[in-house]
């Protein structure tokens, strides 16, 4: 008796407590609706402002704007009527939905709805383009309350209305959606970088732009042709000096050294990799490029800044990663595997190069990639040792590398040439993504011959 | 004794040679990060008093070689940025090893995660610039460095989390669970204060990252050095972090003076560095005793 009354307690109390969680979300999303018809975005120019509410946003042809030497209509983008009008309707299909007894459906509804402030956002950057190409330059768009509001209740209410149907499920879905947020920035990333350029490509002509052998961002010629292939001979320098080094620093670490050698090496090699790129790159402007430059077969050849140099940085700098996978494939090779080795009377060192380490071939090998991908994509380093003119791959020539072709540039450019330094990122992009993609190959094969 | 008795010890000249590399190319590892540590900090720390670390920094004026303005501004974005990505991580690594069953979902954000940490930093960079920056009208602002630089560090806060919830025993969860708690209040509970030192782990790398960070932040946060006036107000206005004062101290130095800052600035990030990585291994330790 006395439990079943209890029950009933608590079941009474969840009731309640539903009740409030729905009513609140009702209220919520009847602000929103309320907002609808209340300035939502403010155009503020030199010295008069115009508020516009959702409504006029939805309906208004567009503004009238009165510039000194122009003037002309700007209209309001389609995708901002859009996203203004389906904020409202959405909160009201939320209401209804809570209404009818469906609180997973209100809360996508709701969710939805808090999305459409952040689209009006994205899409209100036509009306500055045009307002702009009226030679009008001061003009700012504010966002006022009903903007917040639409964004913070309308999440607030998806909240509200998935917690009615317990925290349990809340919780599930609340982490369900952060997880999903690396699945959604690599679509953009991807997105971005494709579409942002792709048009560069377009107009430039992908032979051209790919195969040119000349820069010449004042007179519009963009090939990238001696990037890529700087980018490429020094990433397979770095791998060349990098790999040997790595791998036998790793053959020493897991095989060889005795423990006191080992606690010295294992956290330099640590170390190593924790130091930022741009210390690197000082300490090869400071070091490494005068070494070069004054070393005397080299004298009078070269300032220093050379491919040569970022060959140098670029091999310490995937240091760090070669040893670390490599170690780790080394100890993961079976303790029999050696003991028959010796017991069949090879040597220790014979052992190691003729079947520790083929049998830890494909974990070396995705180290070595991964080494690919880190030298590939390196940026400041390179910056300050290559010298950036874009030469033709030359080893004591100054070269300018795919990343600082467009770090170079990024801050003065504008028009095609910024396009252009957009499509030497999507080229390089592709090139990691074809690093990655058989990084996963590999390490996948390794899985199964293991398990072979 | 004659030459070819098994009691002989052999010296085989090969053996010995690769004997003698694989030492020498641990030596070279060691020499070569001493050299570079030696070099920056004997360079580097004269140079570090506490009115640099406590001055303002202009490029007009050479009185003001401070580095203040860029320790707050790495600060800002350190903070700002694991405010963003710890949650994220973190529900991520618990949707993945508590909720998920194996399907398309799982499968698309392990790749995902693992793509994510493979794009080299430029490209973050291009792409926190088109989108914080131009879509979403934050500028080159701390707060659009701060957004890109979460998704940045993303994978590796989920990849060691997760790392560290999956060692957690089930038999901790079989028990709660048996003592009639929900899921929910297991996961927090039990399953995440268990693992809390790999978490710790997770953001101390997080934050090794973000300090080490230059070219994600170059178009995204800017090159401004000037002195916060607030902290709302700081966070939208440009700001350059201190690695990339190093950058563009370095760069521009013409005099030896400006130089000097450079290398204070190195040795500052080095010490900065050494001991993140000081911290890691203190709580690794930690964890492997508990």
């Amino acid at each position: 008796m006395q439990t079943s009354l209890t029950d009933e307690h608590v079941e009474q109390k969840r009731a309640i407590a539903n009740r409030v969680k729905t009513i609140v979300a009702i209220a919520l999303s009847a602000v929103i609706i309320v907002s609808f018809f209340f300035p939502y975005i403010r155009f503020v120019f030199r010295d008069t402002s115009y508020p516009l509410t959702g409504l006029q946003l939805a309906t208004v042809r567009g503004m009238m704007v009165y510039g000194p030497q122009m003037s002309g209509l700007v209209t309001i983008p389609l995708l901002t009527r859009i996203a203004v009008i389906a904020g409202v309707v959405l909160a009201l299909a939320g209401i209804v939905l809570l209404l009818v007894r469906k609180p997973v459906w209100a809360g996508v509804a709701y969710i939805l709805a808090g999305v459409t402030p952040l689209v009006s956002l994205i899409t209100t950057s036509n009306i500055q383009t045009a307002v702009t190409s009226l030679n009008i330059s001061e003009i700012e768009i504010q966002y006022l309350w009903p903007f917040l509001c639409t964004l913070a209740f309308g999440i607030a209410g998806a909240i509200l209305s998935l917690w009615t149907q317990g925290t349990e499920r809340l919780a599930q879905s609340i982490f369900k959606v952060f997880s999903c947020v690396s699945v959604g920035s690599v679509a953009v990333i991807t997105i971005y970088i494709i579409v942002s350029g792709a048009p560069a490509l377009a107009e430039i002509g992908v032979g051209n732009f790919l195969f040119g052998t000349e820069w010449e961002a004042s007179s519009e010629i963009f090939g990238i042709l001696p990037m890529i292939l700087s980018s490429i001979v020094g990433t397979i320098g770095a791998i060349i000096i990098g790999v040997p080094v790595g791998l036998l620093t790793a053959i020493f670490l897991s095989e060889t050294a005795n423990p006191i050698l080992a606690k010295i090496v294992r956290p330099a090699v640590e170390l190593l990799a924790g130091i930022p790129s741009v210390i690197y790159g000082f300490f090869g402007m400071l070091v490494i490029v005068p070494a070069i430059r004054t070393f005397p077969p080299f004298q009078g050849h070269t300032t220093g800044d050379s491919l040569l140099a970022a060959i140098i940085i670029l091999a310490i700098m995937v240091l760090p990663t070669i040893v670390n996978v490599s170690e780790t494939a080394l100890r993961a090779v079976p303790v029999s595997y050696r003991e028959a080795s010796l017991a069949l009377g090879a040597t220790p060192t014979t052992t190691i190069f003729k079947v520790t380490v083929p049998a830890a071939k494909s974990g070396i090998l995705s180290g070595v990639i991964l080494g690919v991908g880190r030298a590939i994509g390196e940026t400041m380093a390179v910056i300050m040792v290559a010298g950036n003119v874009p030469n033709m791959p030359r080893l004591l020539g100054s070269v300018r590398f795919l990343t600082t072709g467009i770090a170079m540039e990024m801050s003065y450019s504008t028009g095609l040439h910024r396009q252009a330094l957009f499509a030497i990122g999507l080229v390089l992009f592709v090139f990691i993504m074809i690093v990655n993609i058989s990084f996963t190959y590999i390490s996948k094969k390794g899985v199964q011959m293991d398990a072979n | 004794m004659p030459t070819n008795s098994l009691y002989c010890k052999h010296s085989r000249p090969k053996d010995t040679f690769l004997k003698v590399l694989i030492n020498l190319a641990a030596g070279i590892t060691v020499v070569v990060l001493v050299g570079i540590l030696g070099y920056i900090l004997v360079n580097g720390v004269p140079y570090i008093t506490w009115q640099f670390i406590s001055t303002p920094y202009s490029e007009m004026n050479p009185d003001q070689k401070g580095i203040l303005p860029m320790i707050i501004n790495t600060l800002y974005i350190v903070v700002i940025t694991l405010l963003i990505a710890v949650p994220i991580g973190i529900s991520s690594a618990i949707y993945l090893t508590q909720y998920a069953k194996q399907g398309r979902l799982v499968r698309s954000i392990r790749f995902t995660t693992e793509v994510l940490s493979g794009i080299p930093s430029i490209i973050f960079g291009l792409f926190g610039y088109t989108v914080f920056c131009i879509l979403f009208r934050l500028q080159v602002s701390i707060l659009a460095g701060c957004l890109t630089m979460a998704i940045c560090i993303l994978p590796t806060i989920v990849r060691t989390t997760e790392e560290s919830l999956l060692s957690v025993p089930t038999s901790y969860k079989e028990g709660a669970l048996a003592l009639g708690a929900g899921k929910l209040r297991v996961i927090l509970g039990i399953v995440l204060p268990c693992a809390m030192p790999g978490v710790l782990t997770a953001v101390i790398l997080a934050v090794g990252r973000i300090v080490g960070e230059s070219a994600a932040l170059l178009f995204t946060s800017g090159i401004g050095y000037s002195m916060p006036r607030g902290f709302f107000r700081q966070i939208m206005t440009s700001g350059r972090t201190l690695t990339l004062h190093l950058y563009q101290t370095a760069r521009e130095a013409s005099t030896p003076d400006a130089m000097n800052i450079a290398f204070g600035t190195a040795a500052v990030l080095l010490i900065l560095v050494f001991l993140l990585n000081c911290l890691t291994k203190v709580v690794t330790k930690a964890v492997k005793k508990g």
